[in-house]
Parts: structure tokens; sequence; C-alpha cells
């Protein structure tokens, strides 16, 4: 087991001690050791099945770890659970939006859920600021993949979080999409708030990360800033970035 | 007040959803009524059977029905994207079984608002003079199958063979719902000469206020991994 990214005035936003965590009989992860200071961004790279969403999952207090300990803005793992969930949003692969609701009551939704409550205006806002403001009244039915994840988006955008968790936050989008993500990742960062994004597309993602961690098959490889990356790293699955 | 906000969310969420897509409970709605046509033609035009048999076929096909209902009571959040997105929202998860249960109970009710007046003519059932106390045992029969099964079905919603496994699950459990409400609304329809539906009535608010507090307290450990 090693330590990675070690802070040493107490600031970490995730602070994981060799944390691993069994599905089935397979170890998804294997004694994971890891900080992540606040505010700063850390980009999870590796091959399908590395481990990525698992780590977020574990991260974001949906799946109980195995073995280790960990927090999580100051809040222990499993037993912080609820105050983790109220501080730190979730961008899953397939996110959670109901096809037979239109836009604007699927944000109305989320902020219900969060426990807020808000006007159709700052609902209009948000669809406007994921490039969806001329498709509020429209069932999510209709909508393209990169129109789904661009309201995905919109849902994390309803509450005021700490810590954002991306998982695949690339899937499925265009140019404008991609370059959205960037910017919010930029905005959240400026903003003081963590972010932590998992992608198989290496490339897309070191630009926009403070730290690097390389996972495969459940295990850390490397933790390091992206300037640091080997190019072997960028491409750890062996594949020359085909599957990008 | 937060509890209240996302159990809110969560009913108005289903009831929406199923006014948009309408196809399954028009689907259910015929099914009820197909089934009281069986027990119909069953058993004939024999008014005296009829009119003894009448309320327990009412609850089987009530019973029948809302086990289409409750399982599909988690499949919205499956096609959303499944469970871990609701589990993400901060806050009391017991909102959602409640949000939940709110859904199954008001679907169940506008089901039976069909039912039983077809009941009342194929089944010889005259529930007028004693109306009042023949809703009061819809409501608390209704709520005692919903109570429980929006339970059995978040028990059952990761099973491969859920179809199958909750009414196995479920019917067991809730034999004291349909004793109480079958042997209550039979005293009832007869205008109770005994004044024996006290027991059954306490029977039925009895189990509904035990099983509501034993599935909210419970609901939270269910959900999580």
């Amino acid at each position: 087991m090693s330590d990675y990214g070690a802070t040493e005035d107490g600031t970490a936003a995730v602070r994981l001690e060799g944390i691993s965590k069994r599905l089935g009989r397979t170890w998804a992860l294997r004694e994971i050791s890891l900080e992540v200071e606040r505010g700063t961004s850390l980009v999870i790279i590796g091959p399908n099945g590395a481990g990525k969403t698992t780590l977020l999952r574990v991260i974001a207090t949906l799946l109980r770890p195995s073995a280790g300990a960990g927090e999580v803005l100051g809040l222990p793992l499993v037993r912080g659970a609820d105050g983790i969930r109220r501080r730190l949003g979730l961008l899953s692969t397939r996110g959670h939006l109901y096809d037979d609701l239109t836009a604007l009551e699927n944000l109305r939704f989320a902020a219900w859920m969060a426990g807020l409550r808000a006007r159709d205006e700052r609902f209009r806002s948000i669809l406007a600021s994921v490039g969806l403001s001329s498709e509020g009244e429209r069932r999510v039915r209709e909508f393209s993949s990169g129109m789904r994840k661009r309201l995905v988006f919109g849902t994390l955008l309803t509450r005021r979080l700490e810590m954002v968790l991306l998982d695949e936050p690339y899937a499925s989008l265009d140019g404008d999409g991609i370059r959205m993500v960037d910017g919010f990742v930029d905005e959240w960062k400026r903003a003081g708030r963590t972010v932590l994004l998992a992608t198989h597309r290496r490339g897309l993602a070191v630009r926009a990360a403070d730290r690097v961690v390389v996972l495969q098959s459940g295990r850390l490889l490397r933790y390091c800033r992206p300037s640091e990356l080997d190019p072997a790293d960028l491409d750890p699955s062996g594949d020359g970035g085909r599957a990008e | 007040m937060q509890l209240a906000l996302r159990t809110w969310a969560i009913l108005w969420k289903d009831i929406l959803i199923e006014l948009r897509t309408k196809q399954s409970f028009s689907a259910m709605i015929f099914f009820a009524t197909l089934v009281l046509f069986l027990f119909g033609f069953a058993i004939g035009p024999d008014t005296a059977t009829l009119s003894r048999l009448g309320s327990g076929l009412l609850w089987i096909a009530i019973a029948f029905t809302g086990m289409l209902s409750l399982g599909r009571t988690f499949q919205s959040e499956e096609v959303a994207g499944g469970l871990d997105g609701l589990r993400m929202y901060p806050g009391e998860v017991r909102s959602i079984y409640l949000g939940k249960l709110l859904a199954n109970f008001t679907f169940l009710l506008v089901l039976e608002a069909f039912l039983v007046p077809v009941a009342v003519v194929l089944l010889q059932l005259e529930p007028w003079e004693h109306f009042p106390v023949f809703l009061g045992i819809m409501l608390l029969g209704t709520f005692g199958f919903s109570v429980i099964g929006t339970f059995y079905a978040s028990l059952t919603q990761h099973l491969r063979a859920r179809e199958l496994m909750l009414p196995l699950l479920l019917f067991p459990a809730l034999v004291p719902v349909f004793l109480g409400a079958v042997n209550a609304m039979s005293l009832a329809l007869a205008g109770d000469p005994l004044g024996r539906i006290g027991g059954w009535i306490r029977l039925l608010i009895s189990f509904d206020v035990i099983f509501f507090v034993v599935c909210v307290w419970i609901f939270p450990t269910v959900l999580e991994e």
C-alpha cells in the first residue's frame, strides 16, 4: 500500500487509506490510498474495467468499501454518507433522467429532491448554461444522447456543491459539449470546488487535471501531475489510443 | 419540511409519468374488469352465491391487478438510470418509500373507483346502504396493501425473477389485510346483524399502523447496498 498526494495541513477533500472493493468474485479496487486537495481537480484514467467508476461510487458513498477507510470532505465514508451526499454531486455515465418528463420538469424534480424550491426562471437559466435554452418544454424521450448528457449536467447545477464527481463526462458529446465540460470544470475550480473526473479518453481529460491517477485492474499505478505522465500512462491499455 | 418536499417530488413525478404514458393504467383497468367477468361466468347467474362471495372476489381482483401496479413501482427508476440516482440526492431516504407508497395508494384508489361499479353490477353487491363503512374498509384495505406491497417491491427490485418473487413473498404477508378487509366488507354488505364488524376493522387498523411504522423504519436498510 502506498500513500499518494498526502496533504499536510488537513485540507484534503478526499482521503482514502487502503480502500478495496470486491464486486462478486472480482476485486474491483485493491488497496487504494490517495488524498485530493480541496479546490483541485483529479483526473482518473485507465482502460475499461480499471475500477474508475467503482472508485467514484465508493467516494460518492454509493458503495461500501470491502476494506480500508476514508474521509470525504472531512466526513467518514459509510457513517457520514448523508452529510457527504449533501455536499457532493455525481454525474454518472447514464445520468438520472425521466424520459416522460420535460427538461424543465427534470430540473424541478432534481431541485425538489435536494430539498430546494426554485422558480422556473432559475431552471431556464440553467438550461441556457448547458446549451438547451429552447428545449425546456420538450420531453427527454426526444433528446439525443448528447442533449441528455447536457441536461444531466444541468441537474448538477441546481445545487451548490463542494465537490463534483464526473464519470465519463465527455461520452456522447460533440466539440461544443466537450468545451462546455471543460468550462464547467474550470469554473468549479475557480469557485474552490473539488472536481474528480474519470474517463478512458485520456488525451482530453488530462488538460483539465491538476493531478492524474492511473488505474489498472483496480490498482493505483501512478499518481502525479499531468506533465509527469509517461506516454505509456496515456495508453495503459496498449491499444494505441484507438479506443478513443 | 424537506421530507414532505421530497415525498411530494416522488409522488408528483410518478403520477405525471403515469398520466402521460396511460397505457399501463388502461391495461390494469381492463385486466381487473376481465377478472371480475371471469368470476361472474365461473359462478353463473346464482345471485345469492355471487352476493355471498362478492367481497372476496372483489379483493382478489384488486390483489391481482394491484400486483401489476406494484411490480412497476421502481421500474421508472430503472429506466431513468437506476436507484443510485435517487440515492445520491441528500436527505431522508424514507421519502422515497413514502412517495412511492402514496403513488401506489393513489393508483389503486383510482383503479377501485372504476372497479367497484363494475363489481356492483356483475357480483350483485349492494354497498349503498352502508356506504361510509364500505368506503372506510376499502381505504384501510388499500392502504395496508400499498404499505406492504411498496415495501416488498423495493425488496425484490434487484432480483432477476422479481415478477415471480413479488407475489410469492407478498401474498402470504397480506393475509391479515385480506382477512380483515373481506370479512369486514362481507359483514358491512350484510348489514352486520350481530355487530361483529368492529373486530375486523380493528385488525385492519392495527395491521396498517404496525406495518407502516415497521416499513418506514427499515426502508433505508433495504435501499442501501
